[in-house]
């Protein structure tokens, strides 16, 4: 995929988190974001293309795998601090009654 | 409005900038550790997968924070969800008029399957793409459909917690037994020169390891969802 692509995916996200009035669609940008850091990554490693890396054959020119193992810890983190957002944000909304930032602000 | 008006201008220069900037991406990029870990990786760690060969045994202290991050997570969701009067049945999601009879056949006969590939993947995670966390996330996702099918289901959350605690630990002392056989920490219990045989035995300890614990985990925080969305 082109990196050129995540770019537009991680200014779209930035684009969201500015405008967005509402904290679960503030957390969706965010999530956002974090995907094109991870696709922006997995593009690093696959410059060039390549096979996938399983193989222990040396002759195969294979995509780079350190940017996919770091990347499964990404995703794995990204997806507590969303879980711990939403549940800040569930709470909010029992407290407050609403999940509008400028119903927030008052 | 004035907002969005600044940053339009503002991201469409980012955009600008960042355009030019990723033509120097490829050149920044060198393959020194692509080529290390393809003459060595199989023979130094006995994984077929290169990438569970990283996280299993170059950067296993890494994967050990990541394990202790999702523990901190499910414990912290379950803190802000617990709530003093008495839990209620979740009934508002579960309720057998909205959900769709087709759905529920269809979880009864796909719940087995799911799990039984969720076991796969883990057991298998470093021959194939796959491994503790992916094969964690299918197992937690099969444990989600049981609660579509059995409505009544009530899941004791301390013990979860509390399984999910000694698995941790036992992950964090098979990670340190390394020190003791090999003298060296955070690294494979025997050497290249044991063979891939007891090398990938060690592997997959600790791929069912992860792999249970990330099922209790999203588990836990999917069933905190639910006593709190009441």
């Amino acid at each position: 995929m082109n990196p050129y692509v995540t770019l537009v995916l991680i200014l779209v996200g930035m684009y969201g988190l500015i405008s967005s009035t509402n904290i679960i669609k503030s957390v969706f940008m965010a999530t956002l974001i974090e995907s094109g850091v991870i696709l922006l990554f997995l593009n690093l490693g696959q410059w060039n293309g390549g096979v996938i890396p399983i193989t222990d054959d040396i002759s195969l020119a294979i995509v780079d795998p350190i940017p996919q193992a770091l990347m499964i810890t990404t995703i794995v983190i990204g997806s507590t601090v969303t879980s711990l957002a939403l549940i800040i944000s569930i709470k909010i909304f029992h407290n407050h009654g609403s999940i509008e930032w400028k119903d927030l602000k008052k | 409005m004035i907002r969005r008006l600044v940053a339009v201008p503002l991201l469409l220069a980012i955009f600008v900038f960042a355009f030019f900037a990723l033509d120097d991406f490829a050149t920044l990029y060198n393959d020194f550790g692509r080529v290390y870990f393809q003459e060595n990786g199989f023979y130094e760690t006995g994984s077929l997968n290169l990438v569970t060969g990283i996280y299993l045994d170059y950067r296993l202290f890494d994967t050990l924070f990541e394990a202790g991050i999702l523990l901190v997570a499910v414990t912290g969701v379950s803190w802000i969800a617990q709530h003093e009067h008495v839990e209620h049945n979740p009934l508002f999601m579960l309720d057998r008029f909205k959900i769709p009879e087709l759905f529920v056949s269809f979880a009864r006969i796909i719940y087995p399957v799911v799990l039984l590939f969720g076991i796969y993947v883990v057991f298998n995670g470093h021959l194939a793409p796959g491994g503790g966390f992916q094969g964690g996330s299918i197992l937690a996702t099969a444990l989600l459909i049981l609660y579509y099918i059995d409505l009544n289901k009530k899941t004791n959350l301390a013990q979860l917690f509390f399984i999910e605690k000694i698995l941790y630990l036992i992950l964090l002392s098979v990670s340190i037994v390394s020190y003791f056989t090999r003298g060296e920490l955070f690294t494979n219990v025997v050497g290249p020169e044991a063979g891939t045989l007891w090398q990938s035995a060690f592997l997959i300890t600790l791929n069912v390891l992860i792999g249970a614990k990330v099922a209790l985990g999203l588990t836990a925080i999917f069933i905190a969802f639910l006593k709190e969305g009441r």
